[in-house]
């Protein structure tokens, strides 16, 4: 590579650690920071101390784990290849703006560019799989095994697509090209056949079927390139390790060689994506969606209704929800539609503690921070609704409407699923569910934008490595489940109290729990409009 | 018609603007000038309800916009540098969005012709993250003067824009003013005051320095060899401030 090429890594990996040391020297950055370290050294803690980690029960026999490693690994990352053959829009080395500005017209070969691009990506995978061994479980090996496996499994995912992405281009036009589609309807068929034939056949499941293809002959060729990865997790001594690792190299190596040359076929392409996925990331930054829609031209209705001033701002994040995370609303409702079949298979009920934590994990955490279409997206936009003659109260719950509701829709999503797998649950307790579920889900994203709001700040961490950012995204979470859970108990003590006093059924005190929450939510929609008013335009969003 | 008196604004420690006094009635276009953080935008932020004030009182169209926001803010159309627009969303459902926002029960027509006028027409379907940036500033303008505002606020109006842009964007100005708006630019451009601001003011530090008509401004430099007269207002009074707070500081 050339030299003022590993000079500019050094200095951008310098300049990345100074960005980190500055935020250490102030007083907000420091606290978030001790904070994100504080609870990884309480899960390296806990996982040190127990034997086994938050995420995986005791119960979990680990041998059985590595022969579900070398046996569903290699099917996943093939699976994850065919996905990337079908999606991919164009090369995956991603040059920024920036970069292409300094770097594209200076005097540097392209292969030493990608080089310099695969070295930086390197540094940020040599980052992860440093998280990824401080959080494995002791029963996972020696640190430094799960440490090596790790960072080349990194490499090759990202290798493999961005190999796959630009042979797609480079065989654009060709013959090649034209089988994607019959090749895709053949997997397809294959597929539905399989399928056809797990359900057809007693006491033959899909997964059985996967794990005999996996362990045939013709599954150990197609799958080898896999399955070398799948060996590092689950090698037990130094020879084996190294064995697989040097294979992996190889691997990665030639895959590397292939990238170089295809680059040299699919420049233009590759300008075109940059500047696509360089918009995108800019999207992003502003509350976007990576999903959100490519398309130019669109039509829709002519008028925005009025509702008093509430209407044009829920159309405005309708349209927005639409065009920008709708993608991602389907996403979490499949997601969140398995969480009950899943807990069900691996006897983990929804009544489980555990199993609680990571339902209010996945919809206090996981989902905000992904759909977003509210106030969150709209920070940069404020100067808009300051000026719109509109009473701030309608701009705030206009704002919340569409958010709740897709929120709302989700947790549905779950309670039906729940419904149908839980024999436990009753329509009469799925209703009462639903009915909490929205004054809950209202109460989550009015206190999730009135904190936004107070304290506003950018909804990406600048790199892996911000952990003020990833600080204060645990310190907002527990913040936000403190006050969750005070609403929660508050509701809870109002209806024993309802319950203590006049009732003989449930209804009444279910009814008392229900309207105090929904009165508390109200009263956080005051707050919310208070930190709206108070929020200032002209300050700096850090 | 804007009326400011005695408005000043403090943000932690530092005066952005301090005890400024003007108005400016329907039909006139003041143009605001001074360097960089002279408080141009933070009087325009204010004046549309973006910032409140630390004191002073500001009212647009006879609405205080601290006790009458709602009704000041109907009454105003504002249009930033920087437009920032919703990304998702096409040029004609900005209009819708706008539209409903103001409350207008029959918007198309006027939509329309803003959108001929800005010749936004052929993009009226385009979601505005594929625009450049001129034309986006166009459709920033096009809502800003779809409820007809009886005051308007441009902050550097030109940025980005093509000459044809330029032309089109200054008369509609003037369009707007001769049918009574009252308008404030706040600009770098000495030749865009030149070319329409009927009053101007120059700011420096948070304070006014010079506030007029655009004759006076002029006639008080009288023929120079400067290409532009307002240039040389406006150095010579800025240049004598700056000197003014450097012997004070002395």
């Amino acid at each position: 590579m050339d030299s003022a090429l590993s000079q500019l890594l050094i200095l951008r990996l310098r300049g990345g650690l100074r960005e980190r040391l500055l935020q250490l020297a102030s007083l907000r950055g420091l606290l978030f920071s001790l904070a994100f370290g504080g609870i990884v050294w309480f899960m390296i803690v806990s996982n040190g101390s127990s034997g086994t980690s938050l995420l995986i029960t005791e119960a979990l026999d680990w041998q059985a784990l590595n022969a579900q490693i070398i046996t569903f690994m290699p099917l996943s990352m093939l699976g994850l290849s065919l996905l990337t053959v079908l999606m991919t829009t164009g090369p995956t080395f991603h040059f920024s703006p920036n970069e292409i500005n300094f770097l594209f017209t200076g005097p540097f070969r392209r292969r030493d560019l990608i080089l310099y691009k695969f070295c930086a990506y390197l540094a940020g995978v040599i980052l992860t799989s440093l998280f990824v061994t401080l959080m494995a479980p002791p029963q996972a090996g020696s640190p430094l095994f799960v440490f090596i496996a790790t960072v080349l499994t990194l490499v090759f995912v990202q290798l493999n697509s961005a190999v796959i992405g630009m042979a797609g281009h480079a065989v654009e036009g060709h013959w090649l090209a034209k089988i994607r589609w019959p090749a895709t309807a053949l997997f397809g068929a294959i597929a539905a056949g399989a399928v056809l034939y797990a359900w057809a056949t007693p006491d033959y499941g899909i997964i059985d079927l996967l794990s005999a293809f996996r362990h045939s002959w013709i599954g150990s060729i197609v799958l080898f390139p896999y399955i070398v990865f799948a060996e590092l997790y689950v090698a037990e001594t130094v020879s084996h390790l190294a064995l697989w690792s040097l294979v992996a190299v190889v691997i990665n190596a030639a895959l590397l060689r292939a990238v170089i040359v295809f680059d040299a076929r699919t420049t233009d392409r590759a300008l075109a994506e940059n500047a696509r996925m360089s918009g995108r990331w800019e999207r992003i930054k502003e509350g976007g969606s990576f999903f959100a829609t490519q398309q130019t031209e669109l039509r829709s209705i002519q008028r925005a209704p009025i509702l008093g001033g509430l209407g044009p701002i829920a159309w405005r994040q309708t349209l927005n929800a639409l065009r920008n995370s709708f993608k991602i609303f389907i996403i979490f409702a499949g997601l969140a539609a398995c969480i009950a079949p899943i807990s069900l298979a691996v006897g983990a009920p929804l009544t489980d503690p555990e199993t609680l934590m990571v339902v209010y994990v996945f919809f206090a955490f996981i989902l905000p921070r992904n759909l977003v279409c509210d106030f969150r997206g709209d920070l940069s936009r404020m100067e808009i609704y300051k000026t719109l003659p509109i009473a701030p109260w309608r701009i705030c719950a206009g704002q919340l409407v569409v958010q709740v509701l897709l929120a709302y829709a989700i947790a549905l999503t779950m309670i039906a699923s729940t419904l149908v797998v839980e024999a436990g649950v009753t329509t009469q307790v799925a209703l009462v569910l639903a009915a909490f579920a929205l004054p809950l889900t209202f109460l989550l994203y009015a206190v999730e934008n009135t904190v936004h709001l107070l304290f506003p700040t950018k909804l990406m961490g600048m790199g892996r490595a911000d952990f003020e950012f990833l600080g204060r995204s645990i310190v907002e979470f527990i913040a936000k489940t403190i006050f969750v859970l005070a609403a929660v108990a508050a509701s809870g003590a109002v209806g024993l109290f309802t319950f203590k006093t006049v009732g003989t059924t449930l209804v009444l005190p279910g009814l008392a729990s229900w309207l105090t929450l929904t009165f508390i939510g109200l009263l956080t929609l005051v707050a919310l409009q208070y930190a709206f008013l108070r929020f200032a335009v002209a300050e700096t969003i850090d | 018609m804007i009326t400011v008196t005695n408005f000043s604004k403090q943000y932690k420690g530092f005066t952005a603007v301090k005890d400024l006094s003007f108005s400016v009635e329907p039909g006139q276009i003041l143009g605001l000038l001074g360097p960089n953080g002279a408080g141009k935008t933070t009087t325009l932020r204010t004046l549309c309800g973006i910032i409140p004030p630390s004191s002073g009182n500001l009212s647009v169209a006879g609405h205080d916009v601290v006790q009458a926001p709602i009704a000041a803010k109907a009454n105003l159309g504002y249009i930033p540098d920087d437009p920032r627009l919703f990304d998702t969303m096409t040029v004609w459902e900005h209009l819708a969005f706008t539209a409903a926002a103001y409350k207008l029960a029959d918007f198309e027509k006027d939509a329309e012709a803003l959108l001929a006028s800005f010749e936004l027409t052929h993009k009226r379907n385009t979601v505005v993250h594929n625009l450049s940036r001129g034309m986006r500033q166009k459709v920033a303008i096009a809502c800003a003067f779809l409820h007809n505002p009886k005051v308007i606020l441009f902050d550097e109006p030109l940025t980005g824009l093509d000459p044809q842009g330029i032309r089109r964007i200054q008369q509609a100005i003037r369009e707007r003013a001769q049918a009574g708006a009252s308008i404030i630019i706040s600009s770098h451009l000495l030749s865009l005051f030149e070319n329409l601001c009927t009053h101007i003011m120059v700011l420096n530090l948070g304070e006014c320095r010079r506030f007029g008509t655009m004759e006076d401004l002029l006639s008080e430099v009288g023929t120079t060899d400067s290409t532009s007269a307002l240039e040389e207002v406006y150095f010579s009074i800025t240049q004598a401030s700056d000197e003014t707070s450097d012997t004070a500081a002395v």
